[in-house]
């Protein structure tokens, strides 16, 4: 039997929650989503496509994802919680789940260690600096790639797809020995850029699958209407892909604030980054653990937040590469 | 004066190619010459021209070939537990429907967390007398005292163990990307498959799976290259060890360059890395991926 005209017409279509399903895809972007309203409406309706439609097996898979959700968010739990635990309760034996007694003794040990705070400082600063090298260089790019097409152009996106293979162990060593040539050494402006030659191939990537969905004729009139081939993409292109670039910028950010390798290598005492403090609490101060989960916590859960407020744009740009193909 | 479309082109694309060119071409060069070198640590030291003899002492190794395989392991592991656990909840998502929307979003919580905080975590987690998955199991009966599995000491299960917080970092990852890839299956395609008679496990590999093939050929691609290169949770974790059991490739050459201070050697290990690197990645690129091009 033809699977086209089956059903044709007969269901409703919405466009997917997801709006990088949406953005990704040139091909299906509309998808079939039940709303549970709907269903209550019309006891007899079978949900559509993969979607459960019996109640049972609705109950038995919401009881299979509260588990899964329970197994996968009890790591990040059990660190607060030992977090604010006591020094000495943090590894007592057998462990607890939840502290005896509350106390934030190991938040004021952890930042009360010299270089802790200097260290958040240096984390952010590199991370800004490295962001907005990353989008200085990769929207042109990007752009210059998507809109004209050269033989260039297509060489250039793969070569910035090639570097995203490059081990960072393989370059960060030359890398530290050129910086310190450049006299650079140990000062946020050698990490970032650094960290942004891993941001950069992912940037132009990202804005590349952005200006592919912004239509030509946009600039074209812009053109007609004696803009320059400059200002129009700085006056009309731009604050239509803004979104894009908050998405690649997110990533940019997150990137250079979680990297540990090339800060590792990089920096000394001025420019340590947090990753850095924290890994080095193992061998400076004999494991303590404590201040290690407390440091651990404040330094993951400003972005945890941030990137729960921003979840649409996140999945927009995890799923924007892999979803075009 | 008007320039070129083809010109304009290279104007907007010059600073980015020269930065990489500067500071990822220029470094790989350094690295690969830095190869056939004998090089001494120290800072001005002297440095000789030896040919290949970095890259035989390196294939002569033991800690090499060993770290080779254990790379090659590791990757496998991760990547295969991450794809199934990621599928699982991608279909799980899927069969929820728009209600489970706010789990998605929760659900993608540890991609943010820096891997030597997962690494710490885990270690927290698994380290022999006070940590908590040893007693748990004992409570639960699984296991006659705490210390039973030396998850980290164990060299026979420590590759193992190293892995679990990159698969628990980036499963979200892999189930995101699945279930954008859900997404795009037509319902009526699945509606008519149920008709027809199609049970669960058909309608898995005959229908969903291969619709899903690019998608999932991407996102096997992408973490394989990055799990190729995990370094921030293991060293956290074990530092290689115990008997370089975790020693992986990443972890082989940053001790090599920095602790036995043998840059030529770590040159040549790296190089020969890259290289895998590279082969294996443009394999799965031009015959899997395809970029750029309609599959």
């Amino acid at each position: 039997m033809s699977l086209a005209d089956h059903r044709l017409g007969g269901t409703k279509s919405t466009e997917t929650t997801l709006p990088a399903a949406a953005a990704g895809s040139r091909k299906g972007t509309k998808t079939h989503t039940d709303t549970g309203g709907g269903r209550r409406r019309r006891p007899r309706h079978h949900a559509e496509g993969l979607e459960a439609g019996k109640r049972s097996t609705r109950t038995l898979l919401w009881i299979l994802l509260a588990a899964a959700m329970i197994l996968y968010g009890f790591p990040f739990l059990y660190l607060l919680f030992t977090s604010f635990k006591t020094p000495i309760d943090t590894i007592a034996v057998p462990p607890t789940i939840l502290p005896r007694e509350w106390t934030l003794e190991n938040y004021t040990n952890a930042l009360g260690r010299s270089g802790v705070l200097a260290s958040f400082i240096n984390s952010t600063q590199t991370a800004i600096i490295s962001t907005v090298l990353s989008l200085v260089l990769a929207v042109p790019a990007a752009y210059g790639i998507t809109r004209y097409k050269t033989p260039s152009g297509r060489v250039f996106i793969m070569a910035a797809l090639v570097t995203r293979m490059v081990p960072p162990v393989a370059i960060g060593i030359p890398l530290a020995s050129m910086m310190s040539a450049a006299g650079l050494a140990d000062t946020p402006i050698a990490l970032s850029i650094a960290h942004t030659t891993i941001s950069l191939p992912l940037s132009i990537w990202l804005m590349s699958s952005f200006f592919e969905a912004v239509p030509q004729d946009l600039e074209e009139a812009a053109t007609v209407d004696g803009c320059s081939r400059l200002g129009a993409l700085w006056r009309v292109v731009i604050p239509v892909v803004s979104g894009g670039i908050a998405v690649t910028a997110i990533f940019a950010f997150l990137a250079s604030w979680n990297e540990f390798l090339f800060a590792l290598l990089m920096t000394a005492v001025r420019s340590q980054t947090t990753p850095v403090v924290i890994a080095n609490f193992q061998t400076q101060f004999g494991l303590d653990w404590g201040s290690m989960t407390a440091l651990a916590a404040v330094y993951s859960i400003p972005v945890i937040v941030l990137t729960l407020l921003l979840q649409r744009k996140i999945v927009a740009g995890m799923t924007l590469g892999a979803v075009k193909g | 004066m008007r320039i070129s479309d083809r010109r304009f082109a290279m104007f907007l694309m010059t600073p980015a190619a020269l930065f990489l060119a500067i500071f990822v071409a220029y470094p790989l060069l350094r690295l690969v010459t830095d190869s056939f070198f004998k090089i001494s640590p120290m800072a001005g030291g002297p440095r000789d021209f030896v040919g290949m003899d970095n890259y035989l002492r390196a294939f002569a190794s033991e800690a090499f070939m060993g770290a080779g395989w254990r790379t090659l392991a590791y990757t496998l592991v991760v990547v295969t537990l991450e794809f199934a656990l990621g599928l699982g909840m991608a279909l799980l998502f899927t069969m929820l429907g728009r209600n489970s929307q706010i789990w998605r979003t929760v659900f993608l919580y540890p991609l943010m967390i820096a891997p030597i905080v997962a690494g710490l975590l885990w270690k927290f987690l698994m380290i022999d007398n006070f940590g908590l998955i040893g007693t748990l199991m004992h409570q639960a009966g699984l296991l006659a005292n705490p210390n039973q599995i030396g998850w980290l000491s164990d060299p026979n299960i420590v590759l193992f163990s190293v892995a679990i917080p990159d698969i628990w970092l980036t499963t979200s990852f892999m189930c995101l990307v699945l279930f954008a890839g859900l997404q795009n299956i037509p319902g009526d395609l699945i509606e008519a498959a149920k008709l027809d008679g199609a049970r669960a496990p058909a309608l898995l590999f005959r229908i969903i799976l291969p619709l899903l093939r690019p998608v999932i050929a991407v996102a096997l691609v992408v973490r394989g290259i990055d799990a190729a290169r995990a370094f921030d949770t293991i060293l956290i974790q074990t530092n290689g060890g115990p008997q370089s059991a975790s020693e992986t490739m990443s972890l082989l050459i940053y001790r090599t360059m920095i602790r036995f201070g043998d840059p030529g050697l770590a040159s040549a290990m790296g190089t020969i890395y890259l290289l895998a690197m590279l082969g294996v990645a443009f394999f799965a690129v031009a015959t899997i991926w395809r970029p750029g091009k309609d599959n």
